[in-house]
């Protein structure tokens, strides 16, 4: 039964296609607009989510109930991550596109902004003097006006069960030697020490490549990869694939075939002994499974290099064609008070931390522990496809999972992945 | 001479504009945009033939082409041998025959998407496959089936055929059913062994529906696309890549829509070829 969870997903994503396919040829050059003025009377905004696990999925609707108890109309619209992800652009060049959309801060959002498909929404942080400056800059668009409303981050990290690594007797790591170690002693239990699953989300194997290279290479080196002024076959790239290589060993042989869903199932049934993930993972998790987890941070490399963490930032952002823009503002506003974020964090799995540095996060050590380590960084980076770009992330996901497959074939993807990198640059 | 009336002249008409609005016009828009880079959002960049050059040199479409290639004679060619086999096995009419017949013909009524959830299940690590691998003693063959560069394409043609054969068989029963019997009565008086009944009896019989299965296979093979995303999405790494897979995830993942629009002119061209090619030679033989 294990691949059920799975198996639905694929299914939505198949109707997604159907319904991407037939929508994309209607639009294909329809980028003018009408003025987007054909409001509905109702007066509802219209919110799209992506986030459909089911207890993140559970606490938007509580979330809506609770905005209509203060008078708002609100009418949430689910839809599989997948599928959003793909459609978005569609949404958004639509001629009467959906009002207000969950999505990610940083060069995801400017991309939109860049093209002038976001709703400014300055005013709505005239009401959020209290936000750190790293948020602001975030949601802040080139041109300076605020494209993004933040309401809630995580963190990523190696989790793993308390009880495990208490049965095996090892303690959580620091330094590479000291995981690399670990990894021995779990190997040594007849256990993959590290799980994956790359199966249905290749995108995971990101994770790793972003983190050693934060390591490695700083993160002002990363960004700027990212951002298309780097080369992915330049040699301190290279230098991130020789450290990976030590701990291929061991990676379980099994994660190439499923999804991070499934390798979630596999580091809680004991049958993996870590798991680079971030927090949403538990969303897919049983919640008294929840109290054995802990998690360590990354190991360091070179301690010469200022630690950076990744730090996704989610919350909203709203199309510029919104048909009632004041009370698509009003709703924003809302979504960033803390009471709003508490509504969303008590409802959820409780993983993620309100943006709002007044809202209170869900009150257990592993939460505690996720914040102050993001609080002590040095920087905070989101996470591939946010630093880059969706179009680049597919790149990344060949390249990595081939890497993984074939290590030894390194300079040759590593020159591949240069020039798919290129292609999507020029695009 | 009739005047035509205006309902049937409607019946012709309005399919046609809806037709137009929604079929040729947007294909037509297609070969515009692919000679464009577009990312969907901004207005399309002219680039002249810029995107078929950059074909040439794209490693990930020489694999998406070659594996279509492979497709195309592995799903193609199997099931029209396994189809007509089936057929040719299953055409008596004995007691309990029509439970076979239904049993082979049931994968066609699934969707392809539910088919390849099933199949996944099948494949994943230490699923159905591998406990029978391991059952009959030949644990060293399991891998992990859908994610290894190997074997993802064949892994993924096989639940293909699986449902195709059916199909498949249906129409040559069809087909066989329309042979005369009188033909099968001379052949054996005049001594023919069952073998050469098939040859030179069955088969040239059965040459209206060959031209229907290989339009069928050649079409369906070219638009596959459904079972391999649902199962490997052209994964992992590209290797089960199809034309159709990477058509898909150019666009919609990689939102390069010019490159995309070239890479459908390209499967169109092909298709075209292929139907060209055996429309003429269908043609040669009648004259």
């Amino acid at each position: 039964m294990a691949g059920l969870a799975a198996d639905r997903r694929t299914f939505l994503k198949g109707l997604g296609m159907l319904g991407a396919a037939a929508l994309v040829p209607g639009c294909a050059t329809s980028t003018t607009n009408s003025s987007g003025s054909s409001g509905s009377a109702s007066g509802e905004l219209s919110l799209q989510s992506n986030l459909s696990a089911e207890q993140a999925k559970a606490a938007m609707e509580k979330l809506v109930e609770a905005y209509g108890k203060t008078g708002g109309k609100v009418k949430l619209n689910t839809v599989a991550s997948e599928i959003f992800r793909t459609q978005l652009p569609t949404y958004l060049t639509s001629a009467n596109p959906p009002d207000v959309y969950t999505w990610y801060a940083g060069s995801v959002a400017n991309s939109y902004a860049k093209k002038d498909l976001l709703l400014d929404v300055t005013s709505v942080w005239d009401g959020m003097k209290n936000y750190p400056q790293s948020m602001q800059t975030l949601s802040t668009g080139e041109n300076g006006q605020k494209i993004f409303v933040p309401t809630s981050y995580y963190w990523w990290g190696m989790f793993y069960r308390k009880s495990n690594f208490a049965k095996w007797g090892v303690t959580p790591p620091k330094t590479w030697e000291e995981f690399l170690a670990v990894c021995k002693t779990i190997q040594g239990k007849g256990v993959p020490p590290i799980g994956i699953g790359l199966g249905d989300t290749p995108w995971v194997a990101s994770a790793w490549f972003d983190y050693l290279n934060i390591r490695i290479n700083g993160a002002p080196f990363h960004r700027q990869l990212l951002a298309g002024e780097g080369r992915f076959d330049d040699p301190k790239v290279k230098a991130v694939f020789t450290k990976w290589k030590e701990a291929l060993p061991y990676f379980d042989p099994k994660g190439k075939s499923f999804p991070f869903q499934e390798a979630t199932s596999a580091l809680l049934g004991g049958k993996t002994g870590m798991f680079l993930i971030g927090t949403f993972f538990a969303d897919s998790a049983p919640k008294d499974a929840l109290d054995d987890i802990d998690f360590f941070q990354f190991p360091i490399i070179d301690p010469s290099v200022p630690v950076a963490e990744e730090a996704p930032t989610d919350g909203y952002f709203a199309s510029k064609k919104a048909k009632d823009p004041e009370a698509v503002e009003k709703f924003l506003a809302w979504l960033a008070t803390a009471e709003a974020q508490e509504i969303y964090v008590k409802n959820s799995s409780g993983t993620v931390i309100p943006a709002n540095p007044d809202g209170k996060a869900a009150d257990t050590p592993l939460v505690r522990k996720g914040k102050a380590m993001v609080q002590d960084a040095k920087e905070l980076t989101q996470f591939f496809n946010r630093d880059s770009s969706d179009a680049l992330q597919p790149t990344a996901d060949a390249a990595l999972t081939k890497f993984l497959d074939k290590p030894h074939q390194i300079d040759q993807i590593l020159k591949d992945w240069q020039a798919a990198a290129e292609k999507v640059f020029k695009a | 001479m009739h005047r035509i009336s205006p309902l049937i002249l409607a019946f012709v008409f309005v399919p046609f504009a809806i037709e137009a609005v929604w079929v040729f016009w947007p294909a037509l828009q297609g070969f515009w945009l692919a000679l464009t880079n577009w990312d969907g959002l901004t207005a399309p960049k002219f680039v002249g033939f810029g995107n078929f050059h950059d074909m040439v040199t794209d490693p990930i479409f020489r694999t998406a082409l070659k594996n279509t290639a492979i497709w195309l004679v592995l799903f193609g060619g199997l099931s029209v041998i396994g189809g007509f086999g089936m057929a040719l096995l299953l055409q008596k009419e004995r007691r309990g025959v029509g439970i076979y017949r239904a049993a082979l013909f049931t994968p066609v009524v699934f969707s392809l998407v539910v088919t390849a959830l099933i199949w996944r299940v099948f494949y994943q690590p230490d699923g159905l496959v591998d406990s029978v691998l391991r059952g009959v003693g030949l644990g060293n063959f399991v891998r992990p089936w859908l994610a290894d560069p190997d074997t993802a394409l064949y892994a993924v043609i096989l639940p293909a055929l699986w449902r195709q054969i059916g199909y498949v068989m249906v129409l040559y029963l069809a087909g066989l059913k329309a042979v005369d019997p009188a033909l099968y009565e001379a052949a054996r008086v005049d001594g023919a062994s069952a073998w050469q009944r098939t040859r030179y009896v069955t088969i040239p019989q059965l040459k209206g529906v060959n031209s229907v299965v290989l339009s069928v296979i050649v079409i369906d093979s070219l638009r596959s696309f459904d079972i391999v995303w649902s199962m490997t999405k052209g994964g992992p790494y590209h290797s089960s890549e199809l034309l159709s897979t990477y058509m898909y995830s150019t666009a919609f993942q990689s939102t390069q829509l010019g490159y995309a629009s070239a890479i459908a002119v390209v499967i169109f061209l092909l298709a075209l070829a292929v139907i060209l090619g055996y429309l003429i030679r269908a043609f040669r033989e009648e004259t």
